[in-house]
């Protein structure tokens, strides 16, 4: 019985060396619970392939694909060599549009 | 205010990293199933001869257009393939199994279907047939679209428009308010025109 009176207590100590979610997770959560992180995702698609963003990518997917042999490449490769590219393809202006509506969420939650 | 929006911003970008991310995977998934699955057809001509394919088709619309040639009975599309104005190509109707040219399907599912007069008069001639098989004491509910209209068959116009159903419908029901009941349906003379008219709005309002 002694012992197990004397036993270390239980995750409490564990939790407190753990960080607390951070703000980004927070507002990841709230992003994802009210729906708006899709509607962010799908204007953005919807965007991206207005301009040719994505035709684009997709050829940089091709030709990679067509120098390493079709059944070589897996998809982490693609991911891996195509994300700067993407990343560097988008225009500004739809940045801009995106990053404003990001912004406008952030202030209703009211942080 | 000024540091909690420059705060806001470097979450932003953030945020919109995470979403652009999750676009690319899609774009990459994508692209990689295509040409796992051999879907893509793409990926097996070169860049320069991709450039050249696309090149010489817009060449081919682009004379087309330019010589005039727009007005003639053949579209010309990219590949090249003439395309006569009206469809010739000859199926088989899903209602009636009729072999019909393609030009010629919608006329021919108007009055195939029962948009038009004469396929909806004879939609009631049928109707009454099997009707007067059926046992006929009790009067039809009065949801029953009005009873026998006023006006003949002959004097009216059916109205033009596709979703002419419903109008045409209410029209009816509109004008008479007694019951579609049975007993009227008896008298073929001149009342049996109406008759027809009233079970053809039944059958009408079945099909919606």
């Amino acid at each position: 019985m002694r012992a197990s009176i004397n036993r270390p207590p239980t995750p409490d100590v564990d939790e407190e060396k753990r960080d607390e979610p951070t703000l980004q997770d927070i507002i990841n959560i709230k992003l994802i619970e009210s729906g708006e992180k899709e509607n962010l995702k799908e204007l953005l698609r919807e965007r991206l392939i207005e301009c040719g963003w994505r035709d684009e990518l997709k050829a940089q997917c091709r030709a990679l694909m067509r120098k390493r042999g079709r059944s070589n490449t897996t998809v982490d490769e693609l991911v891996r060599n195509i994300t700067p590219k993407g990343r560097a393809m988008v225009p500004d202006d739809i940045k801009a549009e995106l990053l404003q509506r990001i912004q406008s969420f952030l202030m209703s939650v009211a942080l | 205010m000024g540091s909690g929006e420059v705060r806001y911003s470097s979450l932003a970008a953030g945020i919109f990293g995470d979403i652009l991310d999750a676009v690319i995977v899609d774009v990459a998934s994508e692209a990689h199933r295509a040409a796992r699955l051999g879907f893509d057809r793409r990926l097996n001509t070169e860049e320069e001869e991709e450039l050249r394919l696309s090149a010489q088709a817009r060449a081919i619309v682009g004379e087309s257009v330019a010589n005039g040639d727009t007005s003639s009975k053949y579209t010309i599309d990219v590949f090249g393939q003439l395309h006569p104005a009206v469809a010739s190509e000859i199926f088989e109707c899903m209602n009636c199994g009729r072999p019909i040219v393609a030009g010629r399907f919608a006329p021919h599912l108007e009055k195939c279907m029962g948009k038009g007069r004469k396929a909806r008069i004879r939609a009631n001639a049928n109707i009454n047939l099997s009707q007067q098989r059926k046992v006929r004491s009790s009067p039809l509910p009065s949801y029953f679209p009005g009873g026998p209209t006023h006006t003949s068959v002959s004097s009216r116009t059916p109205p033009t428009q596709t979703s002419s159903l419903t109008p045409e419908d209410t029209q009816k029901s509109g004008l008479d308010p007694n019951d579609g009941t049975s007993e009227e349906s008896h008298d073929d003379d001149d009342k049996g025109q109406r008759g027809r008219i009233q079970s053809g709005a039944w059958q009408v309002q079945t099909y919606l």
